[in-house]
């Protein structure tokens, strides 16, 4: 090709300007950068004019003179200076055609509705745990000590810290006002009406009602937990034991001694202590005597240590006293590096990640996990509205077409779909704070510790909510706004927009098919989860369940009850147990295998014939002997995996031979074939079997009765005969072990909740877009039909493509779920579980396709039952 | 506000009165380049116009199309009367100084 005669200026840099102008008038400014490229030229040659003609548009784009140009030109004379006004017209005309498209409204309220109210619950437990321990009148001054423990196997940060920090610190640093020490672990058994009822709590220092702005009911604040064996009761404990009744000064019997109470207090909330009962921190020394918690410089586990510093402390001297304590705590663990920390107190909740914390420990992950999940399906209901607003292009688009030859710019019609938008998505928030509220008790009571959580709707939750709707209504707003503003005014008059929004195209089907995705993935869930239930109580944890009835023990002479119940016909056989197998064992116990090492184990106390009667089998040894413990040594049963556990130390001498934290020396004379005592979601830990009639808590009948009400009303005589004050409560070892379980049945409700809202938003989206494709192709169908076309091929012609859509999420869900759900989800909730099986997948697919389908046929069965020559004459 | 003028302002407004009728952008930067040996970019020149325009000293006014610059129009600027008026302040104060000189300045 021949270049031009005279050559032109660099096409760059006119670009660059002409864009940085926009609507600025440079008309001038052009005519002089030419003129002086052409006089250029003449002189100075192409490349140098050039260049010159580049310079000179930089020194333009950044020079005074354009800035004001553009300034200028962005105040046109047809933008009105009421802006009110346009407002105002904005939501007229929004609220006008939401009257006239009362489908698109309702699918698009409802759904967002349904979609935002996990994210509310969520926001609201938010709001709610960044305000936690901020009603502290002294919150400022107040610090947890934290202890960072790093050795060869873990590096964790946990929230408590040495038993001997709390006093070592309280008498060596002036700057300290008090120092409150709280234990965990205070898990008293009251006897209430022939019942026992557990309680949780801790052991609190005497300054706890000083220090903290708990408010007491009743009792001295200063002196409520000075005595050992006092006891505080928040307002519901007080409620269930005494009724009405003043609880001042009244006595409760525990195993563990008589606890006075001095004091009643209201329920937590907002806090992140989380307990029932508190007693002085005196009563835990008198328990455990043995110890001395002064000079304890290596338990750090359950202990805590709050400090409440005088006024004007400088955080200095906090850091630095820390640093000195840590060096101190450093000198009795030479193996491990050891540094404390110190973290305010409205600041422990939300915690990011800490071990070992105190209360229910609300840590950050969950919560965005949860919000993650509510985001999840509120995304469907996002793409729904863009789905749909582009879909009813057809009824817009002249509307648009006529503002835009009126004058309006882009921006305005942006501005007019994102208003609309918003108010459409400000209606589904009064919706959704009912069905929040709807939902929200049923929710909070699966979630362990909801209770401490103050959800109610206060003005904060409120501006939150608010918040939160706009930021939606504008991400769904955006982009049919950035499609409805790029029409062209004379296509839309013309009408020629309806052949492009006849189909579902492009953008559109990538989000459709991610909204069957998403809803496919939860309804599997639900299969899965379902499948698990059914799966653990049917699964055979090792050790025989069914016919075998527990009885907790109360305060009756075991060995007589035992005798007593072995009289009876129907009993085959009766044990004894400290804990039930197949329900969750806290107990641990500390055991050295060779006087150096230590390892934590499971310990349960059984009676006489627990392995024969239970069902279980024995590798080695036997079990018959366990009774001919001497004083020096105890013979205790282990199961395969204390074994393994054990091997790694290379025990010295005999390895059948340990000693536990107490001193007492066992000796192993059997090993237990590995089973699940505890259920399904914990790994087999080491275990060890101790023989004690006295510690046991359970009677385990094996029972074969052909009237078992009768046998246990003869069983509950018997109980009587022996004692009258304790009750008799028998319950079947199965039922317990279902109870057990009851996690898998929330997370069961949890998923079916999450799935159905799901399900029940792209369904809704499903419809919209079905009526709206159809309703476009009205006239093609009645001349299809004119043309002689069979109801059935109508049918295929109109829902082929959702068809394929919903085939295509369901091919990319079926695999994802699979891994996910088989793969992680299982194997971490559920360490023994046998995975995902082939029937719930084809269930809940088929159940979505059903669904779908309904909604497509239900649409198209309308459109194509409608005679065709009054819908040729309509348009 | 004898004296408000700066003195590349002073310079721009004496050159609009010196081209007369054809006081346009680039004619203005060539003539302050010829005579006062300035190289002016474009940018600079038109942010001075535009504040010596705010400040009501000069007004513009497009003129008609021509053949040359592609048909784009000049825009050309006049003084108005008060930048008439600055222009004598300022060599009032440039006159009262000189004759009040305590030093010999003429050379």
């Amino acid at each position: 090709m021949k270049k031009s005669r005279t050559p032109s200026p660099p096409r760059l840099a006119q670009r660059i300007f002409q864009w940085w102008a926009g609507s600025a008038d440079t008309e001038d400014l052009l005519g002089d950068l030419d003129e002086q490229f052409v006089y250029n030229l003449q002189t100075k040659g192409r490349r140098r004019s050039q260049w010159i003609y580049s310079l000179q548009v930089c020194s333009l784009l950044f020079s005074y003179a354009l800035r004001k140009r553009k300034r200028a030109a962005s105040y046109s004379t047809y933008y009105p200076n009421n802006s009110m006004a346009m407002l105002q017209n904005y939501f007229k005309i929004a609220i006008r055609n939401f009257q006239k498209q009362k489908l698109f409204t309702v699918i698009n309220i409802v759904g967002l509705a349904l979609g935002m109210s996990i994210c509310l619950l969520a926001l609201s437990m938010f709001v709610s745990i960044f305000r936690f321990d901020e009603f502290h009148t002294q919150k400022d001054r107040i610090f947890q000590v934290n202890t960072r423990i790093a050795d060869r196997n873990q590096k964790d940060l946990y929230a408590s810290t040495f038993n001997a920090v709390g006093d070592y610190m309280g008498e060596k640093y002036p700057f300290i006002e008090q120092v409150i020490k709280i234990k965990s672990g205070f898990n008293p058994e009251i006897h209430h009406q022939g019942n026992l009822m557990s309680f949780h709590g801790y052991f609190a220092g005497s300054s706890f009602f000083e220090t903290f702005s708990f408010p007491l009911i009743s009792g001295n604040p200063a002196t409520a937990l000075a005595e050992p064996f006092s006891i505080i009761l928040t307002k519901s404990v007080a409620e269930t034991l005494f009724r009405d009744t003043n609880p001042m000064g009244k006595t409760l019997e525990t195993a563990t001694g008589t606890y006075r109470v001095t004091g009643v207090m209201a329920d937590l909330k907002q806090t992140h202590f989380y307990f029932q009962v508190l007693t002085s921190h005196q009563t835990y020394e008198i328990l455990h005597a043995g110890t001395n918690l002064q000079s304890d410089w290596k338990t750090y586990r359950n202990n805590y240590v709050y400090l409440l510093l005088k006024p004007n402390t400088s955080p200095e001297a906090l850091r630095d006293a820390l640093a000195q304590v840590s060096a101190r705590a450093s000198e009795f663990n030479p193996d491990r590096s050891i540094i404390l920390e110190s973290t305010k107190l409205a600041r422990i909740i939300p915690s990011w990640s800490i071990s070992n914390g105190l209360g229910v420990g609300w840590d950050l992950p969950t919560m965005i996990f949860f919000m993650a999940l509510g985001l999840l399906i509120l995304m469907p209901a996002i793409f729904n509205y863009t789905n749909l607003s582009v879909a009813r292009a057809l009824r817009r688009a002249k509307e648009i077409g006529i503002r835009k030859v009126v004058g309006a710019e882009k921006n305005q019609i942006r501005a007019q779909f994102v208003v609309e938008t918003i108010l459409l998505t400000f209606l589904a928030l009064i919706g959704s704070i009912f069905i929040f509220k709807l939902i929200q008790t049923e929710f909070l009571t699966m979630i362990i510790g909801a209770d401490s959580l103050d959800t109610s709707l206060s003005l904060s939750v409120l501006a939150v909510f608010i918040l939160f709707s706009l930021i939606i209504g504008i991400v769904a707003g955006i982009f049919p706004a950035m499609y409805f503003s790029r029409l062209n005014p004379i296509h839309t008059i013309k009408g020629e927009i309806k052949s492009r929004s006849g189909g579902v195209s492009g953008i559109r089907k990538g989000l459709f098919v991610f909204q069957f995705f998403v809803s496919l993935v939860f309804i599997i869930g639900v299969g899965a989860i379902t499948k698990q239930y059914a799966y653990v109580l049917n699964y055979n944890h090792g050790f025989q369940s069914d016919n075998i009835l527990a009885v907790p023990f109360q305060n009756i002479d075991k060995q007589v009850v035992i005798n007593e119940f072995k009289t009876h016909p129907d009993v085959k056989a009766v044990t004894a147990a400290s804990n039930l197998p197949g329900l969750p064992l806290p107990i641990m116990v500390d055991i050295t295998p060779n006087e150096i090492d230590t390892l934590t184990v499971h310990q349960v106390f059984i009676g006489e014939d627990f392995i024969e009667n239970m069902g279980m089998t024995l590798t080695w040894g036997e079990s018959g002997n366990q009774q001919r413990s001497t004083r020096n040594e105890e013979l205790v049963l282990v199961n395969e995996q204390f074994l393994r556990s054990t091997a790694v130390f290379g025990a010295q001498q005999d390895s059948l031979v340990f000693s536990l934290s107490d001193g007492t020396r066992c000796r192993i004379v059997g090993a237990l074939k590995d089973f699940n005592f505890e259920p399904l979601n914990e790994l087999i830990q080491p275990l060890v079997f101790r023989y004690s009639l006295a510690e046991s808590n359970f009677a385990l009948l094996t029972v074969h009765s052909k009237d078992i009400k009768k046998t246990i009303n003869d069983l509950d005589a018997i109980w009587t005969g022996i004692d009258q004050k304790a009750s008799f409560e028998a319950s079947f070892l199965d039922d317990k072990i279902e109870q057990a379980y009851y996690f898998l049945v929330i997370q069961i409700k949890i998923f079916g909740f999450l799935s159905a809202l799901a399900i029940v938003i792209s369904c809704l989206g499903l419809l919209g877009m079905v009526s709206y494709t159809t309703e476009n192709r009205t006239k093609e169908i009645a001349i299809r039909k004119i043309m002689g076309a069979s109801n059935n091929s109508l049918y295929y012609t109109l829902t082929k493509d959702f068809v394929k859509l919903i085939l295509i999420a369901a091919v990319i869900a079926i695999p994802f779920s699979y891994f996910f759900y088989d793969m992680v989800l299982l194997r971490v909730f559920l360490s023994y579980s046998d995975g995902l099986g082939l029937p719930e997948m084809v269930l809940s697919i088929a159940f979505l396709f059903l669904v779908g389908f309904a909604a497509i046929y239900w649409q198209t069965f309308r459109v194509t039952r409608e005679n065709p020559a009054s819908n040729l004459r309509h348009e | 506000m004898k004296g408000y003028l700066g003195e590349f302002e002073e310079l721009v407004l004496l050159t609009i009165a010196n081209l007369g009728s054809d006081a346009y952008g680039l004619a203005l930067i060539r003539d302050i380049n010829e005579r006062a040996g300035r190289n002016l970019s474009m940018g600079g020149m038109h942010s001075t116009l535009t504040r010596l325009e705010e400040k009501g000293y000069i007004t513009s006014h497009l003129g008609e199309p021509t053949r040359e610059r592609g048909g784009r129009r000049k825009r050309y600027f006049e003084l108005t009367n008060s930048g008439i008026a600055s222009l004598n302040d300022m060599k009032a104060l440039r006159d009262e100084l000189w004759a009040n000189a305590k030093v010999n300045l003429s050379i």
